[in-house]
Parts: C-alpha cells; sequence; structure tokens
C-alpha cells in the first residue's frame, strides 16, 4: 500500500460521497421532473421529504430552478457538484489530472446548463460526465487503495440515499453488499458489526429506514 | 519566417488549446477585494522562438549565473570574503529583508542553496538579452508552458512534425533528478500552503508529474531530529527532501513568523542538522534582492573568474552617491523599483508621474536610498499575441529555469509572459498578463 494522508483519504472518501450525491439526486430529479408536469403544484414537496431537505423553495417553478443551480442552498446539486470539485482539486496527484478533468468539465456542464434554454439536456451532460469521472477513475487510478476509498464513499453514500428513499429490499441488499466488498478493501477502519446489522436489517419483513441511515451514517466512526 | 507558416495550424486551434486549458483546470489564484477567485491563465498559441545557437548562449549564461549565485549563498552564510573583499558592502548584505542570521553556518546537503531557480530575462529591440531579475527563493510558472505543450501538440500535431522544437514535457524529470539529487534519505514531499495559494496548480500538477507527494503543514512532523509524513494510519515516514512552496518567514512557527498555520514546527532544526534537504534553502532572499542584483556581475568576476556572459538591464543605486545623481538627472527616463517588493508590485516610471508625486518620490529616494534601485527603460522587443483574430504586438519577458543538480541543468523552455496592455510593461499574470509556450529549436 502507498502512503497517504489523513486529510487525503478523508478527501477522498468524500469525493466518492459527493459525486454520488449529485449522481443519484440529479437523476431522481430528472424522473421528478417528468412527474411534476402532470402532478398538482406542491407535488414537489414529497421530493424534499424523501431526501429529508428543508422546502426552501414555495413553488414547483421555484423547486424547479433552485434545487439544481442554486449555490446559495446547501443542499442543491450544485452545492454538492462544488463540494465536490473541492476534493477533487486537492487530489491531483493521487487521482490524475484526466480523472480530475472530468469533475471540472462537470462543473462547466452545469453552468452552462443554468443557463441554456435545454436546462434538462444540459443536465444530462453533468449525469455523463460523472459517469465517466467513475468510469476512467477506475480504468486510469493505479493506486487501488485510492480506488477503494473512493468507492467506499460512493457505496455508502448510495446506500444512505436509498434508505432515505425507502427504496425497496433488492435494492437494499445489492447496496449493502457492495459497501461491505469497499470496505474491506478499502484499508479504513470501520465498525465491522454495523456491517452485520446492515446485512440482517435489509433482510427483515418491515424494514427499519431510520435505523439503517443511522448506521451508515456512523459506520466509520471507529 | 518558415516557422510561423508551421504554427497557421497551431494558431487555428487556438480555441481548442484553450478550451483543454480549462478542462485541466489551469488556473491561478487571486485574492480580489478580500475574495479567492481562480481565474484561467489566459495562453496566447503563438510560441516565442529561441534558436538553436542562441539559446546555447543563453544556456551559458544561466548556468554561469546560478553557480555564482550558489557560490555567493554559500560565502555569505559561512565565510563572507566577498564582503571582506570590499566586492559588495555589507549594508547590501545586511539589511537586506532576505539574509536570515538563522542560516548562518549552515551548508545545506550538497553545498547547493538554489536548486530551482527563475531568472527572468528580456530581449531589447537591438536582440540582445538582458537579465532583470533572479528568483532564488520560490520561482513559480515552469508547469503552464509544460501541461500548454502536450495540449499544443495534441491539437496541431503536424506543426511539430515539421518544427524541430525541444520537448520541454521533460520538466518534471529534471525537478525529480534535482529532488533525488539532495534527498538524504526517505520519501519526497512537495510542501503546499493549500489550495488558496495562487500557484496551487501548479503544487499538484508538478506532484502528480515527479510522483512526490503534495503535503501540507499538517501531514508532517518533526519528532527525534527527523521529519515525518504521517500516513492516515498514523504510521510514520522519513522524509528527505522537501520541496516547499512556503516562504521562508512561514516555513516553521518555531523559528521564524509564530502566527503561521501553514509551516512545519521545528523543521528548520531537522534541516540544520542536515536531516532533511530544503529545496530552495532558507535565507536565499538575500541573493535575489534587487539591490543585490546589481552586484551579480561582479560576484562571477569574484567567484568564476570569469566575464559575464549575460548582462544586467543598466541599473544604478541611489545608495551610492554618484548614482543617486544620474538617477536624480535622468528621473524622467528611468524606472524605479523597490528591492522589497516583487509581482510588478512597487516598479514606478519616472515618465509618467505628476510633479507632485516626483517630488514626493524623490524625496522618499533621498531618506531611503538602499530601498531602490534604478534602471534604464529597455526598449522590449515585442512578441505578437493573437487579439480579436489579429496578431498585435506586446510586451512580453521570459521566465528561464535553471535546476542544479549534480551540474545545473537549463530547461529547455522557459515562461513567456507578455502584457494584454498595450501600454504596460507589466506581465505578471496577477495583473492580468498571460502566457505563451517558448519553443528552442533543436537544430
Amino acid at each position: 500500500m502507498g502512503i497517504i494522508s489523513l486529510e487525503h483519504t478523508d478527501r477522498l472518501y468524500w469525493l466518492g460521497r459527493y459525486t454520488e450525491r449529485v449522481y443519484t439526486t440529479l437523476r431522481l430529479y430528472t424522473e421528478r421532473y417528468d412527474e411534476l408536469i402532470d402532478a398538482e403544484p406542491l407535488a414537489y414537496q414529497r421530493f424534499c421529504t424523501d431526501l429529508d431537505i428543508p422546502d426552501v423553495y414555495g413553488s414547483k417553478e421555484c423547486f424547479e430552478e433552485k434545487y439544481p443551480f442554486d449555490t446559495m442552498d446547501p443542499n442543491s446539486i450544485i452545492s454538492n457538484l462544488n463540494r465536490a470539485y473541492d476534493n477533487a482539486v486537492v487530489l491531483r496527484e493521487e487521482i490524475g489530472s484526466e480523472v480530475l478533468s472530468y469533475i471540472q468539465l462537470a462543473i462547466y456542464d452545469i453552468q452552462t446548463a443554468y443557463s441554456s434554454k435545454d436546462m434538462l439536456m444540459g443536465l444530462q451532460e453533468v449525469l455523463d460526465h460523472i459517469l465517466a469521472f467513475w468510469g476512467i477513475a477506475d480504468d486510469m487510478i493505479e493506486s487501488e487503495q485510492v480506488r477503494n476509498i473512493i468507492k467506499t464513499g460512493k457505496r455508502i453514500e448510495r446506500l444512505d440515499l436509498y434508505a432515505r428513499l425507502e427504496m425497496p429490499a433488492s435494492y437494499l441488499i445489492r447496496e449493502v453488499d457492495r459497501m461491505r466488498f469497499r470496505l474491506e478493501r478499502s484499508g479504513m477502519d470501520y465498525k465491522k458489526s454495523y456491517v452485520e446489522d446492515l446485512i440482517r436489517l435489509v433482510k427483515e419483513e418491515k424494514i427499519d429506514y431510520y435505523r439503517i441511515v443511522n448506521e451508515v451514517e456512523t459506520i466509520l466512526e471507529v | 519566417m518558415k516557422e510561423m507558416c508551421d504554427v497557421a495550424s497551431l494558431l487555428e486551434n487556438s480555441g481548442t488549446i484553450n478550451k483543454l486549458l480549462a478542462r485541466y483546470g489551469v488556473k491561478f489564484g487571486i485574492y480580489k477585494n478580500g475574495q479567492f477567485k481562480e481565474q484561467l491563465f489566459p495562453f496566447d498559441a503563438i510560441p516565442r522562438v529561441i534558436g538553436h545557437e542562441e539559446f546555447r548562449y543563453l544556456e551559458k549564461g544561466l548556468k554561469q549565473r546560478v553557480l555564482a549565485l550558489n557560490l555567493f549563498l554559500r560565502d555569505i552564510y559561512s565565510d563572507k570574503k566577498i564582503v571582506k573583499d570590499g566586492v559588495i558592502p555589507e549594508d547590501f548584505i545586511f539589511a537586506s529583508s532576505g539574509y536570515m542570521a538563522e542560516c548562518e553556518g549552515i551548508c545545506p546537503p550538497k553545498g547547493i542553496y538554489s536548486h530551482i531557480s527563475g531568472i527572468d530575462l528580456v530581449q531589447a529591440k537591438d536582440k540582445n538579452w538582458y537579465i532583470l531579475e533572479d528568483n532564488l527563493r520560490v520561482p513559480s510558472g515552469a508547469s503552464y508552458p509544460m501541461i500548454a505543450r502536450g495540449l499544443c501538440r495534441r491539437s496541431s500535431p503536424g506543426t511539430f512534425e515539421k518544427i524541430p522544437v525541444e520537448d520541454n514535457r521533460n520538466y518534471a524529470e529534471l525537478l525529480r533528478k534535482t529532488l533525488d539529487h539532495v534527498n538524504v534519505g526517505g520519501h519526497t514531499v512537495i510542501l503546499t500552503p493549500g489550495r488558496y495559494n495562487a500557484a496551487y496548480f501548479e503544487h499538484s500538477y508538478l506532484a502528480e508529474r515527479t510522483g512526490a507527494h503534495l503535503v501540507s503543514g499538517n501531514d508532517l512532523m518533526v519528532e527525534g531530529d527527523k521529519l515525518y509524513f504521517i500516513d492516515y494510519k498514523g504510521r510514520k515516514e522519513t522524509v528527505g527532501a522537501v520541496y516547499r512552496r512556503i516562504s521562508d518567514d512561514y516555513l516553521d512557527p518555531m523559528n521564524f513568523v509564530p502566527e503561521s498555520l501553514i509551516g512545519v514546527p521545528h523543521i528548520f532544526d531537522v534541516f540544520k542538522k542536515g536531516n532533511v534537504a530544503l529545496l530552495n534553502a532558507p535565507g536565499n532572499g538575500v541573493a535575489d534582492d534587487k539591490g543585490i542584483y546589481y552586484f551579480v556581475p561582479r560576484m562571477i568576476r569574484y567567484y568564476l573568474d570569469e566575464e559575464p556572459v549575460l548582462h544586467n538591464a543598466p541599473t544604478y543605486l541611489p545608495f551610492y552617491e554618484e548614482d543617486m545623481k544620474y538617477t536624480l538627472e535622468n528621473f524622467d527616463r528611468l524606472v524605479l523599483k523597490d528591492v522589497a517588493e516583487a509581482g510588478g508590485y512597487g516598479v514606478v516610471f519616472g515618465s509618467s508621474m505628476t510633479k507632485q508625486q516626483k517630488a514626493d518620490f524623490i524625496a522618499l529616494l533621498k531618506r531611503e536610498p538602499r530601498r531602490f534601485i534604478a534602471q534604464e527603460v529597455i526598449d522590449f522587443l515585442d512578441i505578437d499575441i493573437m487579439e480579436n483574430g489579429n496578431p498585435v504586438p506586446r510586451k512580453a519577458d521570459l521566465r528561464a529555469f535553471v535546476l542544479m543538480g549534480e551540474e545545473p541543468m537549463v530547461w529547455k523552455s522557459g515562461l513567456t509572459r507578455f502584457s494584454r496592455n498595450p501600454d504596460s510593461f507589466i506581465v505578471n499574470s496577477s495583473q492580468g498578463g498571460g502566457f505563451k509556450d517558448t519553443w528552442v529549436l533543436s537544430r
């Protein structure tokens, strides 16, 4: 294993988490945007409730504009993408310029999408570049440890989001398994008993989503 | 010029190159109204072209200059023969803000003080090159032409098939050699003040290209006369060389500015004991002071017993009565520089002052003659840049990089900076300047 500082480990992990948060929330936003065409005006509030974010929007129109693009809203997609960039930009020598460039491209995409008439198509480019980032990270980052730390962040974030969204058991079972696999390879310290708990929790007849979120959020607090 | 025809396709792709530079985050940081902003460093695709023979001449002069400056630093922090022999007045040594009494008696690994030197030159209309200043502390800028070259080659491969240009992408290799040469055993790290430093792109890019670890002060610790890198499990790994991109003052809060949060407590003590190499060595500021610049030709004669190959811009020291007289008599055609300033700041042109400003400045000059130098305004050879699709002439300088490994190595390229303002001589990026690639022809 190469040597990685505590700060870089933390940043690699959060790079994984924020890129995943952008990816999943953006996909969800696009789906809900479609649903909102036919739904009653305040139906967007369900999105906020599902993601456990405050409704600071007040109207469907405001939500549709601010949730992806408002840099002053800490829960917006652009804020999460900026945090992904803040972590990535200090990891150039760990992940490489080529890999970093896909986060930079996603930043340009979201800025362009905001001023575009075809906003959803612009946001699709953000998704494309996040996907390309993961692909090239897998392909070009030489250190297995670095790759595993990023992916651990990604898997923890996805399980967290899926539990908040109360996704079906089959999704959670798969995500717990992926998270366990990455944690074991990351070299990071984690609560092994929580992994066992989570495997059990996602298979229960009545899933305790709240507990899953709690355990996922604290699994690295050793 | 044949080269310029082959450059045409490169110019057609100028937009693509700038797009690629944006993609790879080739930026510099700047503080405006107390706020940090990242800006793209504007790139102009018309290269500065230096002929093979012309570069050999520059190379010879640059090696000579950096060798003499290193010998000067070794002398100043030990025997001070150059002062004792009356070649340089002691006022210019001990009153210099770059002189550090803490460095007295310390000999860095392999006796090298300035491992990475950035020497700024300009070419005058008569085609003569003049040295403008020496940067021996933390000179920056090599990463920009290095990354730009790769992108230019990608955008316009035909240009490089036709023109025999020395490949400048070996800078990281030269730097690594330089770092390894003085490493006393252990890891090599690049110490950065952090993301909000103006040159952070360069720190991270050079770390990537050299394979060194990019670290901040918190990642390092001193224990038992050794410097260690602490990994995420708390394990300690010995560090043998630190390419520090932090100024002397902030390097070590226990020895220098105590409020520094970006340095490493006691790192200077480890350096003193010879247990780590610091690149560049602390205390180098005494040799790149604008006042000391005046004496570099004398240093070359004194230490190397050679005539300087490259010349300084004609410079006057108002400290000397005769030079003060000349400066006052010719005030309107001289440029005056505050020796304590850098980055294009503290530079005033006599011709651009109002009557009152001139009177105030002369009073200050008489009160603090050691603080200023006066120079003849060099009639720069303008270089074309593209503006709205048309070539327009602009002032430009050249920062050449000399790396001191087993022997001095001059990087076959350099950072050409230009002013975007047609009426300005100031080329610094912090003041709106852009950059060009520098081509050295291989034959």
